[in-house]
């Protein structure tokens, strides 16, 4: 696993910046006006209500979605934009490909590729990129479903599989690349809720033992409590508050943040 | 009982056109399998001359009948020079016209595949081409076959225009036979049965693909 290691310290320059990001889908306002930045190995949850824009960050991230105005900057590059003799360009597919490759994403519903097996799932990407031998990455693929106990089910199609074994198929896939940074999309949501566990546990193994950044959004507070170093509470595309799990989930500060978590223990979740 | 082994005398002579047929099938449907593939993926890609190149042929080729385009294979483009056998020109038409039609069946599969599936190709970051070849196609061509199969049905059945070239295919045999001895009905029950009998076995060899390339896919999507 190619981990990035790095100090945590605070003078250390983010290696995820959005700077005034706005995005709109037609006459709907996603993000607004978004500033925020992320430390390098830093653990970041994103929660708040549904259609607040947490997904659509981790997406533009992912460069599934492009920004409608303002810039993302990965290590000091942006996402958006390139630049020939000082003038600006929108990214081309180049750009975009090689900003792609320190991300990792899992996504809600898994997108398994249904015609490959465990094992062409996780190798098929590290081959076709270049990045490792035939031999290699299925070396390096059993290994890694192996780290998320699934490697007797290397040579199982997805449909064989449960959700949650599917989950953590996909997790072991973007692991596969050797990402600096994982973006978790909601990735226990379309689980049966005795499913959830086994791809937390997985998480929570990847946080303790690796140096990734890592970007959860998640409606599972109690686990982004666990997870997190910082929380972000969005409301309609902007950052109401924000702080450790301590402050955010015990003492908030803003009403919304507040009346956000009483809805959610009201639906029976541990905070 | 004369008759009778008339009967046979000619029915082997109208099946020496089953030999025809299946040659004018086998290399239309192939010729119609590339054709269809290009224009196919063609129209789904970003770039706008391609997809238009592509519209273009398909709308011509659909929008004129193959007996039109038969003619013009053999009888047109001699006068530039091409000149083909009945055959050849017969798989030339058939293979064009069966092309465009199987370009939308393409089109359409390739459509089919869920974007989650593109979405991870670019999460997994590869090329559209790899994505094209490793994830989108394979998908895609199990949500063709069945399509597929229909078009190579029609293109066999449509072998008997090539008779009007001339080709000693089938439905040639049957009518040489029928304007000879003046019986109708058995030499066209024979090739009725003969028609029936290579669509069979297509019928055939389409399942035996779809279940090869089905696997992991049939039973749900994921």
């Amino acid at each position: 696993m190619g981990l990035h290691v790095a100090p945590k310290t605070a003078e250390q320059s983010p290696i995820i910046e959005f700077r005034n990001v706005e995005k709109s889908f037609g006459a709907i306002k996603v993000l607004d006006q978004l500033c925020f930045s992320v430390k390098p190995g830093e653990h970041l949850a994103l929660i708040g209500p549904s259609g607040s824009g947490k997904t659509t960050i981790l997406r533009m991230l992912m460069t599934l979605e492009s920004v409608t105005a303002g810039d993302v900057v990965v290590n000091g590059v942006s996402l958006n934009h390139e630049y020939k003799n000082a003038k600006e360009f929108p990214a081309s597919e180049a750009h975009l490909r090689k900003m792609r490759s320190d991300f990792g994403m899992v996504f809600q519903h898994f997108n398994l590729f249904p015609h490959k097996t465990a094992i062409q799932n996780v190798t098929l990407a590290p081959v076709l990129t270049g990045l490792l031998s035939k031999a290699e990455a299925k070396k390096r693929g059993l290994e890694l479903l192996e780290k998320v106990g699934l490697a007797d089910k290397a040579d199982e199609y997805p449909s064989r599989l449960s959700g949650g074994q599917k989950q953590r198929v996909a997790i072991a896939r973007a692991l596969a690349l050797q990402p600096k940074i994982l973006l978790l999309d909601e990735i226990t949501s379309a689980l049966d809720p005795e499913l959830v566990e086994e791809v937390l546990n997985v998480i929570t193994n990847l946080r303790n033992e690796t140096d990734m950044t890592m970007l959860l959004v998640t409606h599972e507070m109690g686990f982004a409590k666990d997870f997190a170093d910082r929380v972000l509470f969005f409301e309609r595309g902007k950052i109401v508050e924000e702080g450790p799990p301590g402050e955010i989930f015990h003492s908030p500060l803003h009403e919304r943040t507040k009346s956000f978590l009483r809805k959610v223990i009201a639906a029976g979740q541990r905070v | 009982m004369e008759n009778f082994e008339a009967s046979v005398g000619y029915g082997w002579y109208i099946l020496t056109g089953a030999w025809a047929t299946v040659q004018l099938t086998v290399f239309s449907c192939a010729v119609a399998l590339v054709i269809a593939m290009v224009t196919g993926v063609a129209m789904t890609r970003n770039s706008h001359l391609l997809r238009l190149v592509a519209r273009f042929y398909v709308e011509f080729f659909r929008g004129t009948s193959v007996f039109v385009q038969l003619f013009a294979a053999y009888f047109v483009l001699p006068l530039i020079g091409i000149t083909l056998s009945p055959i050849q020109a017969g798989v030339l038409a058939l293979g064009l016209n069966g092309g465009a039609y199987g370009s939308e069946v393409v089109r359409a599969a390739i459509n089919a595949v869920g974007r989650d599936q593109r979405e991870a190709t670019i999460a997994l970051n590869l090329t559209g081409w790899q994505a094209l070849w490793w994830v989108i196609l394979p998908q895609a061509v199990v949500l063709m076959l069945p399509s597929f199969g229909n078009l190579a049905i029609e293109i066999m059945k449509g072998t008997a225009v090539a008779s009007l070239i001339t080709v000693s295919e089938l439905t040639f045999q049957a009518q040489t036979v029928r304007s000879q001895t003046g019986d109708t009905a058995i030499p066209f029950l024979l090739i009725m049965v003969t028609y029936l009998a290579m669509a069979s076995l297509m019928m055939s060899f389409v399942r035996w693909l779809e279940k090869r390339f089905g696997r992991g896919i049939t039973s749900e999507s994921t």
